[in-house]
């Protein structure tokens, strides 16, 4: 008997050290971000006192995240079990990610997201990760200062901003602000300025790069034109170093009360109001050109469990928590990040908050335009570089835009074999 | 006798022979094996992170990464066949139309002008070559102002005065910071607007409007990370130049002053030929430090301007080239070699003596 209840307890404790399990999450590393991290984790080991959720900071720009995945999957590390990615990285990056679709619990959760972003995220059948949050390029502009210089509207065109930008320039100079600016937006030569660039262009009527269909259509008129019109911003409405700014440093301008109009994601808007712009703004979708439809990139990022992870099982279900209907909504009310459920746009508790915008913006997200990271996988992170690259010529005056989209396209060609359109 | 001797010798060589052995096969494992991996890779075309399958490629790498042309550039011709003029100065055709485009396409590294007519130099691998030239250049360049300065500040403190040590030990602050924090300090004085340090300062002076783009601008980029790097390591010059200065013996400038010799000719005479072993060393550190550059240039610049190794890097991570990337990591290690064996050719360094 004895002997039997000492075996009893042996197994017992090895059954219970056994099942204490650490997850390491990667996330971001802006303040408010890896806060919330921290925050999700200890509200589910509260509930799981046999897990240990460690969130790791990863770097802040989404290239430099990407480079940094890549060096654990080559590695075929464990040391990371749950990675934040981009929603362009799926076709890239699906090789290194388990099914989500082995687990019961998905199969039913995947109803509940939307059906845009779970088909984004599946890969020859394999559903890699689930939407965390989804994103789509705004305009943000003052207005107070849009009242102050008798504007009643925000701006529907380009030529419309480019308008506005100036007059609101020229006369909070002239007030004794020196450092004020019309427009902010991201140029730096990195992912975020495919962003920019793709919205320029696809609300010029010059396509999306490369089309769904795999034709390279990025050399024509409306594009060279839509890069153009941008280079003219650099320096006049937009300050030089526009075109070394990423998504904190435009904030950053526009946070101090610098400029009149700022095109950032939607979890600036939160920021703001707690800052000295306060409530003087309100979001709208970005312009196009006459005769374009105004075009948001999508954005937004998906959660992921390693294939080399040692406890998928328990990552997955901290991914199915983190992607919660509550866990959205807190995600939606603390950091203004879009939530991927529909069910959450229509929940009271956001309908009644500061973020209530994001319902009412909910048709400018469905119709967001999708960087070609199908149609070019896996090597759209190299499709990515051409075209930022690209385009950063044209901003800092190296190239002419017609050069420029004439070589990126012998460029693609060679990258990804795909024709160009027309040819 | 003789005979027992040579046997003893005989048998204190095996000895020595099998207590080397073990660290052959550290050397073997921690260095051969990994460079012999490397140069292996370089010859096939892997992919970073991938599952695809590995296939050899031949010397198709080294001849993308090295392929380069110089050819001309016409002038453009108006119907007539009369030169056009813009802004009174001749224009000469895109380099698009003039460099050769099968089997490979080259790109525009650079144009000069050379007895009258412009060339361009073309490459396969624009960003390849682009990057040798900038840490050529960033090389010569740093080594050059660290030399003179860091013996300009040994000279000053190898002199007694009041202060001496506090001085020896501020002067070690900037090596002492770790470079990530350090640039992105200088990151934050070289912002593009007045939030930044040197356009606020250029500006409350009048030079500029405090818009200076330093980190984009073409031809401000190396000029600031030179900068940065002079401020980095011109103190650990300074130190190895103040080791060289104490060796030399105070009598030899004494009896200089007794002959009547003034301190220019004591610096050129005394100081400099018996400096010589240590500027020789401090030299080679340096050069072969600089032309391996990484850390200040992937946080300073990013993907935006290349050193050689940032560039092995970016073709390896983002590019997820490791066949490419190897193959640049072997060329840049045959550059670094030249240089040492130029330095130890030219600057005569006796391993015997």
């Amino acid at each position: 008997m004895k002997k039997f209840s000492l075996i009893l307890l042996v197994i017992l404790f090895g059954l219970a050290t056994a099942q204490q399990v650490t997850i390491n999450y990667v996330t971001g590393n802006r303040g408010a971000d890896v806060e919330y991290a921290n925050a999700m984790a200890a509200k589910y080991m509260s509930t799981h006192p046999n897990v240990t959720i460690k969130v790791l900071q990863g770097p802040e720009s989404a290239t430099d995240r990407a480079q940094q995945y890549l060096q654990f999957f080559e590695a075929k590390s464990s040391e990371v079990d749950i990675f934040e990615i981009d929603v362009i990285w799926p076709g890239d990056m699906a090789e290194h990610f388990i099914d989500l679709y082995q687990y019961e619990s998905f199969q039913d959760a995947a109803q509940g997201f939307f059906p845009a972003i779970i088909e984004n995220n599946t890969v020859d059948g394999k559903l890699v990760a689930i939407p965390y949050f989804t994103d789509a390029g705004l305009l943000f502009y003052r207005t107070d200062l849009l009242e102050k210089y008798g504007f009643s509207s925000a701006p529907t065109t380009w030529a419309e901003l480019d308008n506005m930008a100036s007059v609101i320039q020229a006369g909070e100079r002239a007030d004794g602000n020196q450092d004020f600016w019309g427009y902010v937006w991201q140029g730096n030569a990195y992912e975020g300025l495919t962003c920019d660039a793709l919205e320029w262009v696809a609300s010029s009527n010059g396509g999306t790069i490369v089309s769904p269909a795999g034709e390279i259509t990025i050399n024509n008129p409306n594009a060279i034109a839509a890069l153009e019109t941008a280079k003219g911003w650099v320096g006049t409405i937009s300050p030089p170093g526009v075109t070394g700014y990423q998504e904190e440093d435009a904030r950053n301008a526009w946070h101090a009360g610098n400029a009149a109009f700022m095109r950032n994601w939607p979890y600036a808007y939160g920021l703001t109001l707690d800052g000295p712009v306060g409530e003087n703004f309100s979001i709208s979708a970005l312009p196009s050109t006459e005769g374009g439809n105004s075009a948001a990139t999508l954005g937004g990022w998906q959660l992921a469990v390693s294939k080399y992870s040692k406890n998928p099982a328990v990552a997955a279900d901290f991914v199915l928590f983190l992607s919660s209907h509550e866990g959205q909504l807190s995600r939606a009310l603390v950091q203004s990040n879009l939530p991927t459920r529909p069910a959450v746009y229509t929940d009271p508790a956001l309908l009644n908050s500061d973020v209530a915008f994001m319902a009412n913006f909910l048709p400018v997200f469905r119709a967001a335009v999708a960087r070609p990271s199908t149609a070019t996988a896996p090597n759209y992170l190299q499709t990515s570089k051409l075209f930022y690259s690209a385009v950063h010529n044209v901003l800092t005056g190296e190239e002419s835009a017609t050069d420029a989209l004439a070589l990126l396209e012998l460029d693609l060609q060679d990258l990804t074999g795909l024709p160009i359109a027309g040819q | 006798m003789a005979k027992e001797t040579s046997k003893l010798a005989k048998k204190e060589e095996r000895m020595a022979f099998w207590l080397l052995v073990p660290s052959l096969l550290l050397l073997l494992i921690i260095a051969i094996y990994p460079l012999g991996r490397v140069f292996q890779l370089s010859f096939t075309n892997k992919r970073f992170a991938s599952s695809q399958q590995v296939s050899y490629l031949g010397f198709k790498n080294y001849s993308q990464l090295l392929s380069m042309t110089i050819r001309e550039l016409p002038k453009k011709l108006d119907d007539d066949g009369k030169a056009i003029l813009k802004d009174g100065k001749v224009v000469y055709e895109s380099w698009v139309r003039v460099l050769p485009r099968k089997p490979q396409r080259y790109k525009a590294v650079n144009q000069f002008s050379f007895l009258g007519k412009r060339y361009v130099l073309g490459a396969t691998n624009a960003d390849f070559i682009q990057s040798i030239i900038d840490t050529v250049n960033f090389t010569i360049i740093t080594v050059l102002l660290e030399t003179i300065l860091g013996l300009i500040i040994a000279l000053a403190l190898a002199k007694k005065f009041i202060g001496r040590g506090l001085m020896r030990t501020a002067m070690l602050i900037p090596w002492a910071i770790i470079t990530v924090v350090s640039s992105l300090i200088w990151e934050w004085m070289l912002k593009s607007d007045r939030s930044g340090f040197f356009n606020a300062f250029f500006d409350a002076i009048g030079i500029t409007q405090g818009n200076t783009v330093f980190l984009v601008d073409k031809a401000l980029q190396l000029p600031s990370i030179i900068a940065i790097d002079v401020w980095k390591t011109t103190p650990f010059m300074a130190l190895l130049l103040l080791a060289g200065l104490a060796t030399i013996p105070k009598e030899l400038y004494e009896a200089a002053e007794v002959d009547g010799a003034n301190k220019i000719r004591q610096f050129f005479s005394i100081t400099l030929p018996l400096l010589a072993p240590t500027l020789t060393v401090a030299l080679i550190f340096r050069t072969l430090d600089a032309l391996r550059v990484f850390d200040l240039f992937q946080i300073i610049f990013g993907e935006k301007r290349y050193s050689m190794a940032t560039f092995t890097q970016f073709t390896l991570v983002a590019n997820k080239d490791m066949g490419l990337s190897s193959a640049a990591s072997v060329i840049i290690f045959f550059i670094i070699f030249l240089f040492a064996m130029f330095y130890i050719r030219t600057l005569k360094v006796d391993a015997d003596g």
